[in-house]
């Protein structure tokens, strides 16, 4: 028999500050619960220590600007590292599924990093996800955000790219962080539909939820047919997280995992610490292991209005066909610097909640319709002015895209604070930085 | 100066030495009699033929009294009853006892859930007393060492509508870990009698033979106890972490090393880093129990220099000792044999051991150059046995949990550089474990009562862990169970050093507190937060002697 790989990092000793939400407190009565039920004793349940993720593993997803050494990346760095633990574990078959319960969270960083943001610093799961890429070969992968958030970063990570499904369940961005994850938001020019968003009005309860995995999740799955199933297991959805408008129970988020069988789950958010952490990692964990969750009840009960379940299936048929709807619609442009080629433009802003202030993007993605196709993130910092530039030459890139990343690099270099290079498919990355020079990775 | 003594209840010897501080004065070896242990232990110390008793101040002792108990399932019955509330399934695990569920739920921080069910104890009163044999109970929480109390109204309650002999709490077993928490309450109380009976046999038959010395008993974690402190089920595997512990006093500190201790009848592999011994991140695991007890990490392999060899298909260790070795006089060839034929060890008939490897040969092969064969290939499986249970070892080192920044970012890698091999067959091991494990292996002066002499030379140890929740103003203690009431600050940065301080020394007491020995574990703060409001803080913090020696030994 497998088991299910556990790997328990609280971050006991980092907070964002003393009352941050993402403090140490967040996962000491999930310890205490876990450590009381035995769930370590447990023959099915395998118990894994924290590592702690390479430079070059960060850098071939995201860019840490204008350079990874201005950043204090190590919980960051532990809690993407405790991903790729599992990863490993899973891919080498010691382990059925896993479930990496650490913190910080990363969901919403994105492609370029200049700080924190809704949280987190590093994207856990996109890393993990370019991790079974780049060591194991793995080509498709599916990744299921059921954080309460829209999974922004991750989105923003992937957008571009025609092999990575990105689903995202979440609180309506007009009501909730980040104010995003509209469902016409279906992916970039050359990995159109590789996204999904479905955004759900505040109050939705087990029932509804299910509804929308059976009936337009799961489906999807079905049709992608990854070789990687991903859950970035935010618990948020709970009817007692402080932060959100959902009625989501630890029975639930158990049949949530149940439906969604991740072969790897990765904790995001959920900051009721009291109320619904305890219970619902341990149902998560139990559903992993296939084992009988029905006993685990939170101390407290329900309070928040439930969204009528006729109401909701309405909601969701309207929005389906929204979705069905929406259609591409891309500017192309030229640029001085850009190689030869057709180029899609897309302006971005991007804030910084943590420490308020905003990233002013501009992506380049050169149409191709071999793969999908290098992408340049002019980004610059608003506050500070630095500006730094993150060429990627996608996994499965065509020759002329390969050469077109290396062409982009020589060019830009010398003209911004730093420009990173992320060769994904030879899984090697280098910076060029105003005062250090060219490293490789 | 006094003398200590040490004596270490082995399979089958038991070993005794005596120190005078760290100078060895004397070394004893007898059989082990697995039916009278006080008598096993009485003639043990004759045999280490002390002058004058009265110089005796201490008599560590590593019993098997508990373990042999529990192993051979002599115990009483017991009733078990638990409030196990919501939560994981308690048929998940396997219940190598049965017991019966009673309503009543306390959470992770100790606040009552539901309440028990006062009826339902009724008829549990009218159950127990439909007959008159006087019971042992045992009562268990889920988070029962966050508070006590439904606990105790319902032993309370039994105690005036049952009259039962004994009642045991879970809460005396403060750490988490509620399966472990009820099996551990329920061994302790169901070898309480027997405990007892050995505890006071022993002073009085010392008494009489004119010793006054103090007796202590080794635990697993290689702690040191004294005999009316101790709770009898944390006597078990004091033998191997005995083993850890004559390594210790009998190296110099260094970095890292394996200690494979090779007894009669099992070998038991441990890991000294930065001269101490790793302890396990689980309890130990007796027979079909898991329990709370803190145990050293160590592997006990079936296997030992008596172990019985057979050869079927292929060549095999037994897992049994059948007698001595061949070489001995025993009925069948053992690893001790074939260290004797290839002049490995000094001891045994040599012609004998030839003979009772031959036996494992049909007759035509039976001719020196396959006797050789024979003999190293015994050797080397043994070796392969312990190098296994090392690798295991270094394993569990590799996944031991870490929840801090500090702990991922400050881990040192687990070395060992070399080994150190004690048993009185220690000898005759090294060639196969030095080339199936690939490191220097070094063996002791003394390793035939090397055991023995870390039982000797043990230090007494204490441990107070605290668990502070400032806001419901409530605190445990791990070691002992003890909760009580904070009556300080909401934020107590400054109230809790001093406040552990005192919990400890009145836990210590009749230990001398070295202050050099003792560590002080930084305190952890977690603030509770509720709003945006800081309304308290959960504290946890430790004050501990570790396991450790007295000192090095001097020749």
């Amino acid at each position: 028999m497998k088991k299910t790989g556990l790997l328990f990092f609280p971050a006991f000793d980092w907070a964002l500050s003393e009352t941050h939400p993402e403090r140490e407190e967040r996962l000491l009565y999930t310890q205490e619960q876990l450590l009381e039920e035995g769930i370590m004793d447990l023959p099915q349940i395998r118990q894994y220590q924290p590592g702690m993720a390479a430079v070059n593993d960060i850098l071939l997803t995201q860019g840490v600007l204008p350079h990874p050494n201005e950043h204090d990346l190590d919980p960051h760095r532990i809690a993407a590292g405790s991903a790729l633990v599992l990863g490993q574990a899973w891919a080498t078959g010691q382990i059925a599924n896993g479930f990496a319960l650490v913190r910080p969270p990363g969901h919403h960083s994105g492609a370029t990093v200049w700080d924190n943001r809704g949280f987190c610093t590093l994207n856990n799961e996109a890393i993990l996800v370019n991790f079974l890429r780049s060591q194991y070969g793995y080509k498709k992968i599916a990744i299921v955000d059921t954080d309460v958030h829209h999974g922004d970063g991750t989105q923003d990570i992937f957008y571009h790219d025609p092999n990575i499904l990105f689903i995202s369940v979440h609180q309506d961005g007009r009501t909730l962080f980040p104010g995003t994850g509209f469902t016409r938001e279906k992916g970039g020019p050359n990995a159109w539909d590789s996204v999904l968003n479905i955004p759900l009005p505040p109050g939705v309860g087990d029932d509804g939820y299910h509804y929308i995995l059976e009936n337009w999740v799961l489906p999807r799955l079905e049709k992608f047919n990854p070789e990687v199933i991903i859950n970035s297991a935010g618990q948020d959805n709970h009817f007692s997280d402080p932060l959100a408008s959902m009625n989501v129970t630890a029975q639930g988020y158990a049949k949530i995992t149940d439906l969604l069988k991740p072969d790897l789950a990765v904790l995001e958010g959920g900051y009721s610490i009291e109320g619904a952490l305890p219970y619902v990692n341990m149902a998560i964990i139990l559903a992993l292991a296939g084992l009988d969750y029905r006993y685990v009840r939170e101390s407290v009960k329900p309070t928040r209005p439930q969204l009528n379940f006729s109401t909701f299936k309405h909601y969701c048929e309207e929005l389906k066909s929204l979705n069905v709807q929406a259609r591409p619609s891309w500017l192309m442009k030229d640029a001085p610097f850009l190689p030869t080629g057709k180029w899609y433009h897309v302006p971005r802003s991007i804030y910084y909640d943590t420490t308020g202030f905003q990233e002013i993007c501009y992506d380049w993605i050169r149409q191709c319709s071999h793969c999908g196709g290098v992408v340049l993130l002019d980004s610059q910092h608003a506050g500070t002015h630095q500006r730094a530039a993150v060429i990627r030459i996608p996994f499965e890139a065509c020759s002329v895209c390969v050469q077109t990343g290396y062409d982009l690099f020589e060019t830009l270099a010398g003209h911004r604070d730093s420009v990173l290079l992320q060769d994904q498919p030879s899984g090697r990355s280098k910076i060029w930085h105003l005062d250090k020079g060219v490293e490789e990775y | 100066m006094s003398i200590h003594v040490g004596i270490d209840m082995g399979g089958t010897f038991t070993d005794a030495v005596a120190f005078r501080g760290t100078q060895l004065l004397g070394k004893a070896k007898v059989p082990t009699q697995s039916d009278h242990l006080l008598d096993t232990i009485l003639s043990a110390l004759e045999e280490l033929g002390i002058q004058n008793p009265e110089e005796v101040t201490r008599i560590n002792v590593s019993t098997t009294l508990v373990t042999n108990a529990i192993l051979q399932n002599q115990l009483p019955s017991v009733d078990l009853f638990l409030f196990p509330g919501h939560g994981l399934d308690l048929r998940s695990f396997i219940w190598p006892v049965s017991y019966r569920r009673l309503a009543g739920e306390i959470d992770y921080r100790g606040r009552e859930v539901q309440p028990p069910d006062e009826l339902e104890w009724h008829r549990l009163a009218q159950c127990l007393n439909s007959d008159c044999n006087p019971r042992k109970i045992a009562i268990v929480g889920k988070f029962s060492h966050r508070n006590k109390e439904h606990e105790e109204r319902l032993g309370a309650f039994l105690q005036n509508h049952c009259s039962p002999e004994a009642i045991a709490f879970g809460h005396r077993w403060g750490q988490a870990n509620f399966y472990r928490r009820s099996l551990t309450t329920y061994l302790n109380l169901a070898t309480s009698n027997l405990f007892e009976q050995f505890s006071v046999n022993l002073q009085s038959a010392l008494g009489l033979r004119g010793y006054l010395a103090q007796v202590y008993i080794l635990r697993a974690d290689g702690g040191l106890v004294a005999l009316q402190k101790l709770r009898p089920v944390e006597s078990i595997y004091s033998g191997p972490a005995a083993s850890m512990l004559g390594a210790l006093a009998q190296n110099q500190p260094e970095r890292g090393y394996l200690v494979i201790d090779i007894g009669g009848t099992t070998t038991d592999i441990g890991l000294i880093l930065g001269d101490k011994p790793l302890l396990s991140t689980k309890g130990a695991q007796i027979g079909a129990f898991s329990t709370l007890i803190r145990t050293l990490a160590v592997r006990s392999v079936p296997v030992g220099s008596d172990t019985a060899v057979m050869f079927g298909d292929t060549l095999q260790l037994s897992n049994q000792r059948s007698g001595p070795a061949y070489c001995f006089g025993g009925p069948q060839p053992t690893p001790t044999d074939a260290m004797c034929y290839l002049g490995l060890v000094d001891f045994g008939d040599s012609t004998r051991a030839a003979e009772g490897l031959a036996m494992l040969l049909p007759v035509e092969q039976r001719d020196p150059a396959n006797l050789r064969w024979l003999a190293e290939e015994i050797l080397a499986l043994m070796a392969d046995e312990i190098g296994k249970a090392a690798e295991d070892l270094d394993r569990e080192w590799h996944e031991e949990p870490a929840f801090k920044i500090w702990e991922v970012i400050h881990r040192s890698a687990a070395m060992h550089l070399h080994a150190w091999a004690s048993g009185g067959a220690a000898q005759g091991l090294v060639p196969a474990l030095n080339k199936r494990l690939r490191i220097p292996v070094y063996i002791g002066k003394h390793p035939e009562v090397s055991t023995a002499i870390g039982t000797a030379l043990a230090r007494p140890t204490f441990s107070t862990t605290l668990h502070l929740d400032t806001y419901y103003r409530q605190y445990c203690i791990e070691e002992t169970g003890e909760q009580g009431q904070w009556t300080g600050s909401r934020r107590a940065q400054t109230e809790v050093a001093p406040f552990l301080q005192k919990l400890a020394e009145t836990q210590a007491q009749d230990i001398e507190i070295n202050s050099q020995e003792v560590i002080y574990e930084p305190f952890d703060f977690y603030p509770i937060i509720q709003g945006f409001e800081t309304v308290g803080q959960i504290i946890r913090g430790a004050i501990h002697i570790p396991p450790g020696v007295m000192g090095r030994v001097t020749e």
